[in-house]
């Protein structure tokens, strides 16, 4: 075979380009579907039974859900409600309904995993049910349920490939485009490899990392 | 009764804590029968009787932790309020220590004691620091300020669990079985920090099996058994004459010679 590694030096800015929209889909998703993983557990495990219904509804609906299939849902039937997204914000919309389902499910293990006598003690201090879990049960349930949420990011990271079906321009995209351009396949997706696993490597070093540092001893 | 009532009326104190005819179910069980006691201020009153018998959860009802299914509870004159924003008005005026500890584990010390005075009432900083460091001292553990809860001793736990209890200010402390789950060489120091807050009239409510404490620190006795309170007095008539034959029962399975 008849190999010709210059070929990645010449898509270069592309491959720049990609990785960083993935990296900014990633984060941007995140940064929603954290947030949003606390409100649904929250409203699972509230006392309000609509609420409580709706949440688990949420749940079980975005979990057994495809995301190419939501994306694909959200590009091309929503406009025919009058929902136009442009293809970004569509990947950020998809992928942060089933991130916030999981994120909700990983934080729920976490805060039902502290025992009752923490709220015992936060509620005996005169803090209210709000003050209780911003200050005792939250800050523990996430540093518990850190491995299994750190496991989310990293699948949410390459699981944000999928979103180039619309053609959003991110690392895969970028890089089907240099294959289909220049017909290096066997470089193009080699260099693809390994651009996602140099992202990926030091994220998975950074979280045990913090696994470390932020271990809850009991 | 009658004779033992009016020898603690002539302590002369208001009552601060009355129980009347409280009644508390957890399904089928009766966890209180009827309970009918009162607690005055600056004294220092302990809960014992065997297991089960209900002391802890009069404790746990005493500062709405667990609802009541009968009978009323009154604070300071007026009965326990419904509604979470009035009952942590008066959760702020006790202070409760909890058999576990149940110190925040992602806290210093420091930060478990001044976590409820900056949260919940709103205090400076600067000054709930001040403050905390004046109780550590109070209860000697100002040279762990830093520490976190799982690098101290269990006896060392509870003290930074009395001083965050502390930090409220409140006006009568609740003790669930505070040593109970200490190591034997740890129990001590625990009871001088309890016996100390005693000496300095603050009000409290005990429950414990340590009968030496119970004897030697408090001022009022209460026997439970079955979710009732079977009889009650001063330490030295319920140590040494008992006239209920199940407190006569209990006192000998706990080793006090009756």
């Amino acid at each position: 075979m008849n190999l010709d590694w210059s070929i990645v030096w010449e898509y270069r800015w592309a491959f720049l380009f990609g990785v960083m929209n993935t990296v900014l889909l990633a984060v941007v998703t995140m940064l929603v579907a954290i947030p949003g993983g606390i409100v649904i557990m929250l409203m699972r495990n509230s006392p309000v039974r609509a609420l409580r219904g709706i949440a688990t509804v949420y749940v079980e609906t975005f979990r057994a859900t495809p995301l190419i299939l939501l994306v694909y849902w959200i590009f091309y039937v929503m406009p025919r409600f009058g929902v136009h997204l442009p293809p970004f914000l569509t990947g950020v919309v998809a992928l942060s309904l089933i991130v916030s389902a999981y994120n909700s499910e990983t934080f729920r293990a976490g805060v039902n995993s502290i025992r009752k006598g923490q709220s015992d003690a936060g509620l005996a201090l005169g803090m209210s049910k709000w003050q209780l879990q911003v200050k005792v049960i939250l800050p523990q349930a996430l540093r518990r349920v850190l491995p299994a949420f750190s496991n989310t990011w990293v699948s949410l990271f390459k699981d944000t490939s999928l979103v180039s079906v619309i053609a959003v321009s991110e690392l895969s995209y970028v890089s089907l485009q240099a294959r289909a351009e220049s017909f290096r396949i066997f470089e193009i997706l080699t260099a693809m490899a390994a651009i996602y696993w140099c992202l990926g490597y030091p994220q998975a070093k950074l979280v045990d990392w913090l696994n470390r540092k932020y271990e809850v001893k009991e | 009764m009658s004779r033992m009532d009016h020898q603690r009326n002539a302590i002369g104190k208001p009552p601060i804590v009355t129980y009347n005819n409280v009644e508390k179910c957890y399904g089928d069980f009766t966890a209180l029968n009827g309970v009918t006691a009162e607690v005055n201020r600056g004294e220092v009153v302990c809960l014992i009787g065997p297991s089960g018998s209900g002391k802890s959860t009069l404790l746990r009802c005493t500062n709405a932790l667990e609802q009541i299914n009968g009978g009323e509870i009154i604070f300071d004159g007026a009965p326990l309020p419904k509604g979470e924003n009035n009952v942590r008005l008066v959760r702020r005026r006790m202070g409760m220590v909890f058999q576990s500890f149940e110190l925040f584990p992602h806290m210093t010390a420091i930060e478990n004691i001044n976590c409820a005075p900056v949260t919940v009432l709103g205090m400076p900083k600067r000054e709930a620091e001040e403050l905390s460091y004046s109780l550590l001292k109070k209860v000697g553990l100002v040279e762990k300020a830093h520490s976190y809860p799982s690098m101290l001793s269990g006896g060392q736990q509870q003290r930074i669990a009395i001083a965050r209890a502390l930090a409220m200010g409140p006006e009568v402390m609740l003790f669930d079985e505070p040593t109970s789950a200490l190591d034997p060489e740890t129990v001590g120091e625990v009871l001088s920090v309890m016996s100390d807050l005693a000496g300095e009239g603050m009000t409290m409510i005990v429950v414990t099996h340590e009968m030496s404490f119970a004897r030697r620190v408090s001022d009022w006795i209460m026997v439970f058994d079955k979710g009732r309170v079977i009889e009650e007095g001063r330490p030295d008539n319920i140590f040494k004459h008992p006239t209920e034959g199940r407190t006569k029962e209990f006192l000998r399975h706990v080793g006090v010679e009756v």
